[in-house]
C-alpha cells in the first residue's frame, strides 16, 4: 500500500516540480553562477568565463557602471521604505474603516479600494502619468484650488520617485487592507469588553489591544510589499526611462537594461545576486526585530 | 462583536464622531476611484477637450473616436486575443499542477516531503528580475523566444497554487478519500471527482487570481517577445500608445487604451470578488 502511494505522489508532485525546477530554481542557480562569470546574453551558457568576483568589484566600483548600480540600489531602498512605511499604517486605517459596523457602506470601501489591486500597472502607468501631467493635468488642478502651485511631478529629479512611490500605494493599498481586515477578524471581541471593563478608551484599546495583535499581519504584509516593491518596473520603463537624471533608475529596471537590452549577462546577473542578498538580510533583519518586540 | 474599529478616531460625541468617519470612509472611496473613473471620462473626450486649460472633466459629447482610433494604432483584437490565449492556458495550468501537487503535499506522506514544500514555497518570494538573464537565454534555447509558448510554459506550475491548494485540500476528510479508494477509485480520479469539488471555492479564487495575474503580466511577455508584435498581449500593445504622437493630443486615445485592457480584470473581479477576497483571508490566516 504504502509503495504504491508514494508511486502516486511521484505522479502528483512530477508536473509542478519539473517546471519549477526548470524555469525557477535552475535560473536562480544560472544566476548565481553567472554574476562569477564573464558572459554575454546573446550567446550560449558554454561561453561563460570564470573572472572570480570581477562583476561585484565593477558593479560596486567607481566607473558609470559602479555609479548607475549604486544609484539603482539606493532608488530602490528608497522607493521599497516609502511604499511600506505609506502602505502599512493605511492597510490599518482603511481596514478599521471597512471592519467598524458604526457606519455603513464598510464593504463598498473594500470593493473600491480592491479594485485597483485587479488593475494592470501598465494602464495605472499611462492613467498616472496623465493626472501628473504639469499643465493640463488634474492633480495639479486640484492643488491649484487649494492654493498649492504646480508641481513638477514626474518630470523634476526631486520628486519622480516619489510620485511612482504614491502610483503604486494607490495600486496596492487594497490589497494590504483586506490582509489587514483578515487580521482584524482574528481579534477575540472579548478582549476589547475587557478592557472596556477596565475603563480602557478607544485609543488605548488600539494601542494595546489591536496594534500588539495585528503584529504577526503586518509582519506579513512588510514581506509582501517589500517583495512586490522592488519588482516596480512599468512607470519606469513606460515613463521615466529611469530618469530625470537617473532618479527613478530602479534595480528591475537597471538589470534588464544591462542584462538583456544590453547583453552583459554576467553583470546583470551579479546585480540580480545582490538584490536578491539585499532582500534576504532586509526580512531577516524584520523577523529578528519583530522577534525582539516579543520578547518585550 | 465588540471590536470596535474607530478607536483611532479622537473621542466625541458618537454623532460626531459617526458623522466623521462617514466622510473620512467617503473620501477615501473618492480618492482610490478617481483615477478609473478620470479614465473612463478622458476616454469619452474629443482632442480639443483633452487639451483644454483648465481641464474638462465632464466631456460635453461623450464620443467613441478614441477607441476607434487606438484600432488604427494597435491591433486590438488581435492583442485581446493574445492575451486571452496567455491568460487562459496558463491558468489551467497552473491549476492542474497545483491541485495535484498540492493533493500531494496534503495527504501523502514520503521522505523529504517538508524540505520540498519549503524549497517550492520559497521561490514565491524571488522576484522575477533575480531569474529573468538566464530564463531568457533557457527559453530561447529550447527553441521558445518570440512566440505564445514562451510566454506560456515557464508559468505553468507556481508556489502560491500549490500553497492554495495544499492549504485548502488539508481540510478534506481523509475518510472520504479512503471509502473511494475501498471501491477502486485511482488517484486522479479522486482528486478530480472527490477532492476537487470539496475545494472548488478555493480552485474559483486561485483561477481568478492567475487569470488576472497572467493577463496583467508585463516584463517577462515584453523580455521574451523581443519586439515580435504578432504576439503582443494587450499590457504590450498599450504601451506603444504613449510613445504615439507624444503630447496632449493622445490623452483621449491613452484613456481608451487603457480601459479597454483593465476591463476584463475588472469585470471579472466585480462579478467574483467575494473569491478573490476569501482567498487573501485564507492564505493569510491559515499561512
Amino acid at each position: 500500500m504504502i509503495n504504491r502511494y508514494r508511486a502516486s505522489a511521484g505522479i502528483m508532485l512530477a508536473p509542478a516540480v519539473t517546471l519549477i525546477g526548470v524555469f525557477v530554481l535552475l535560473p536562480m542557480l544560472l544566476t548565481v553562477w553567472l554574476s562569477f562569470q564573464d558572459w554575454s546574453t546573446q550567446t550560449p551558457f558554454s561561453n561563460a568565463s570564470f573572472i572570480g568576483l570581477d562583476n561585484f568589484y565593477e558593479i560596486f566600483g567607481p566607473t558609470s557602471v559602479g555609479r548607475d548600480f549604486k544609484g539603482a540600489l539606493a532608488n530602490t531602498a528608497i522607493y521599497t521604505a516609502l511604499s511600506v512605511i505609506f502602505i502599512l499604517p493605511l492597510s490599518v486605517v482603511f481596514g478599521l474603516m471597512v471592519y467598524q459596523r458604526d457606519v455603513a457602506g464598510g464593504t463598498a470601501l473594500r470593493t473600491v479600494l480592491f479594485a485597483t489591486y485587479m488593475v494592470p500597472m501598465i494602464a495605472v502607468a499611462l492613467v498616472w502619468s496623465k493626472l501628473y501631467s504639469p499643465s493640463e493635468g488634474p492633480l495639479n488642478q486640484m492643488l491649484g484650488l487649494v492654493g498649492i502651485g504646480p508641481q513638477p511631478f514626474l518630470s523634476s529629479p526631486r520628486s519622480a520617485l516619489i510620485s511612482i512611490v504614491f502610483l503604486n500605494v494607490w495600486q496596492q493599498v487594497g490589497y494590504f487592507t483586506v490582509l489587514a481586515i483578515a487580521g482584524l477578524t482574528q481579534i477575540p471581541g472579548s478582549l476589547y469588553e475587557a478592557a472596556k471593563l477596565d475603563g480602557a478608551n478607544r485609543r488605548e484599546q488600539f494601542r494595546f489591544i489591536t496594534l500588539p495583535l495585528l503584529r504577526r499581519t503586518l509582519l506579513f504584509s512588510a514581506v509582501i510589499a517589500i517583495i512586490n516593491a522592488v519588482q516596480v518596473f512599468e512607470p519606469v520603463a513606460l515613463i521615466t526611462q529611469g530618469g530625470p537624471v537617473g532618479s527613478t533608475n530602479v534595480l528591475t529596471y537597471h538589470i534588464r537594461r544591462v542584462g538583456i537590452e544590453r547583453a552583459q549577462g554576467g553583470l546583470g546577473s551579479a546585480m540580480a545576486v545582490m538584490l536578491m542578498l539585499s532582500l534576504i538580510v532586509v526580512i531577516c533583519a524584520l523577523f529578528a526585530f519583530a522577534n525582539r518586540k516579543n520578547d518585550e | 462583536m465588540s471590536a470596535r474599529s474607530s478607536d483611532w478616531l479622537p473621542r466625541r460625541r458618537p454623532s460626531g464622531r459617526k458623522a466623521l468617519l462617514a466622510t473620512l470612509m467617503l473620501l477615501v472611496a473618492v480618492a482610490s476611484a478617481f483615477p478609473l473613473v478620470w479614465m473612463v471620462l478622458s476616454s469619452l473626450k474629443t482632442p480639443a477637450e483633452s487639451m483644454q486649460v483648465p481641464p474638462v472633466w465632464i466631456p460635453g459629447t461623450p464620443s467613441l473616436d478614441a477607441y476607434e482610433k487606438v484600432s488604427g494604432v494597435v491591433n486590438v483584437g488581435r492583442s485581446m486575443w493574445n492575451s486571452l490565449v496567455i491568460a487562459s492556458i496558463t491558468t489551467a495550468g497552473i491549476l492542474l499542477t497545483s491541485m495535484m501537487a498540492g493533493y500531494a503535499f496534503a495527504k501523502y506522506h514520503f521522505p523529504a516531503k517538508s524540505l520540498l514544500f519549503s524549497l517550492l514555497i520559497a521561490t514565491m518570494f524571488l522576484p522575477p528580475i533575480v531569474t529573468l538573464i538566464p530564463l531568457y537565454r533557457l527559453v530561447g534555447s529550447i527553441g521558445l523566444n518570440a512566440s505564445l509558448a514562451g510566454i506560456i510554459v515557464p508559468n505553468l506550475a507556481n508556489a502560491f497554487g500549490i500553497f492554495l491548494m495544499r492549504q485548502f485540500i488539508s481540510g478534506v476528510p481523509d475518510d472520504l478519500i479512503d471509502a473511494a479508494r475501498m471501491d477502486g477509485a485511482s488517484e486522479l480520479l479522486i482528486l478530480f471527482k472527490i477532492v476537487a469539488p470539496s475545494v472548488a471555492p478555493a480552485i474559483a479564487a486561485l483561477a481568478l487570481f492567475a487569470f488576472v495575474y497572467h493577463w496583467n503580466s508585463y516584463l517577462w511577455p515584453l523580455t521574451v517577445l523581443q519586439g515580435n508584435a504578432d504576439a503582443y498581449p494587450i499590457v504590450i500593445s498599450l504601451s506603444r500608445l504613449l510613445s504615439y504622437n507624444r503630447g496632449a493630443v493622445n490623452t483621449g486615445l491613452v484613456m481608451a487604451g487603457a480601459t479597454l485592457a483593465v476591463l476584463p480584470p475588472l469585470l471579472l473581479f466585480v462579478f467574483l470578488q467575494r473569491f478573490f477576497v476569501d482567498s487573501i483571508v485564507g492564505s493569510a490566516i491559515k499561512g
